[in-house]
């Protein structure tokens, strides 16, 4: 039997870019599900009119409670494989077959893509040389985890993970979180390289678009979900 | 003398306040209770200050009664703080567990 792929895509004000995100995913996947997180613009409109499952955040909670949000859809559906892809246009579209692979051939339960691993991309320098380092040497300070990109936002994961995993940081935070979990539910875990186009600089270090998006924030988060749970 | 009579009026004032709030059902009991013995305490540590210098220079500290109790009212003020930030962040979960629910409920 053919396994259910859902695509998961949080948006935050992304009237510009999500019609074309919608339309790019869609044939790689069955059911491609957007999480308006309280979109002051047409964002939920305009997806809504691409016929794909549209939830409503009615106040803006961020990516990672968005994608939750998704997930839980995902998993009332019986999703077999989830896809978590962005609504910014910077991800390719073309690559979610190479992420899902290792999945549907049992080789991981969760693969995470990469910018560190070889494929080209147009990074920011302030990501590159302060954001990423910064949140590596936390989760492997804290978490001891050591993944290439502790905060990539393209991943797809089987129904083992879907039944197991719980997003908790509202934030960007959700990121690394998502790692840390993987790797406490001693399951397999693959990094597969990607490729990103920067098309605009969302996130710095003290803010981003949506909730929690900022590098302090990010750290921030983590570091009180650390002494939270 | 003028400075202990001056902090004295303020944690008085205070009380006060405590106990109007408590009776308009402002303030919850715990709460109330909590506030209560904090600045009862307070005050009596204005009042007996002296025997607070002398505890506080046999514990070996070189500063006065009433600097430790500064120190310790800034170490106090930052737990509470710390506090509020936890209670935020519940808030903050239950926010986004009402907002998710809101969002799945039509889309059975």
């Amino acid at each position: 039997m053919a396994e259910k792929i859902f695509c998961i895509i949080p948006a935050y004000n992304e009237g510009g870019n999500i019609s074309s995100v919608i339309k790019s995913v869609g044939k790689y996947v069955d059911e491609v599900v957007v999480v308006d997180d309280g979109s002051g613009d047409q964002t939920g409109r305009i997806a809504q009119a691409e016929r794909v499952v549209v939830l409503r955040h009615i106040i803006n909670r961020g990516q990672g409670a968005a994608l939750e949000t998704g997930d839980q859809y995902a998993k009332k559906k019986q999703a077999d494989i989830v896809v978590h892809f962005d609504a910014d246009g910077q991800f390719s579209p073309d690559e979610i077959d190479r992420v899902i692979a290792p999945i549907k051939n049992g080789q991981a339960d969760i693969v995470f893509g990469s910018r560190f691993l070889g494929q080209a991309n147009n990074m920011p320098w302030l990501k590159k040389q302060v954001i990423f380092p910064l949140a590596r040497m936390i989760s492997k300070l804290f978490w001891r985890v050591n993944l290439s990109d502790p905060q990539s936002g393209f991943r797809a994961f089987n129904k083992k993970i879907l039944d197991r995993l719980r997003i908790e940081n509202d934030g960007s935070a959700h990121c690394s979180e998502i790692i840390i979990k993987a790797f406490a539910l001693n399951i397999k875990i693959k990094e597969v390289p990607i490729t990103v186009s920067y098309n605009n600089f969302g996130q710095s270090i003290f803010g981003g678009k949506g909730r929690g998006m900022g590098g302090v924030q990010i750290i921030r988060d983590l570091i009180i979900s650390k002494i939270i749970n | 003398m003028n400075q202990q009579i001056l902090a004295l009026v303020l944690i008085i004032f205070l009380l006060a306040r405590l106990l109007w709030q408590k009776k308009r059902k402002k303030i919850q009991g715990g709460e109330f209770v909590f506030w209560l013995i904090f600045w009862s305490f307070s005050g009596l540590a204005i009042v007996f200050i002296k025997y607070i210098d002398s505890l506080v220079s046999r514990l070996g500290f070189s500063s006065q009664g009433i600097d430790v109790l500064l120190y310790l009212g800034v170490v106090f003020l930052f737990y509470l703080i710390f506090k509020i930030r936890l209670r935020q962040e519940k808030l903050d979960q239950d926010i986004t567990k009402i907002t998710r629910a809101i969002s799945l409920k039509d889309k059975k």
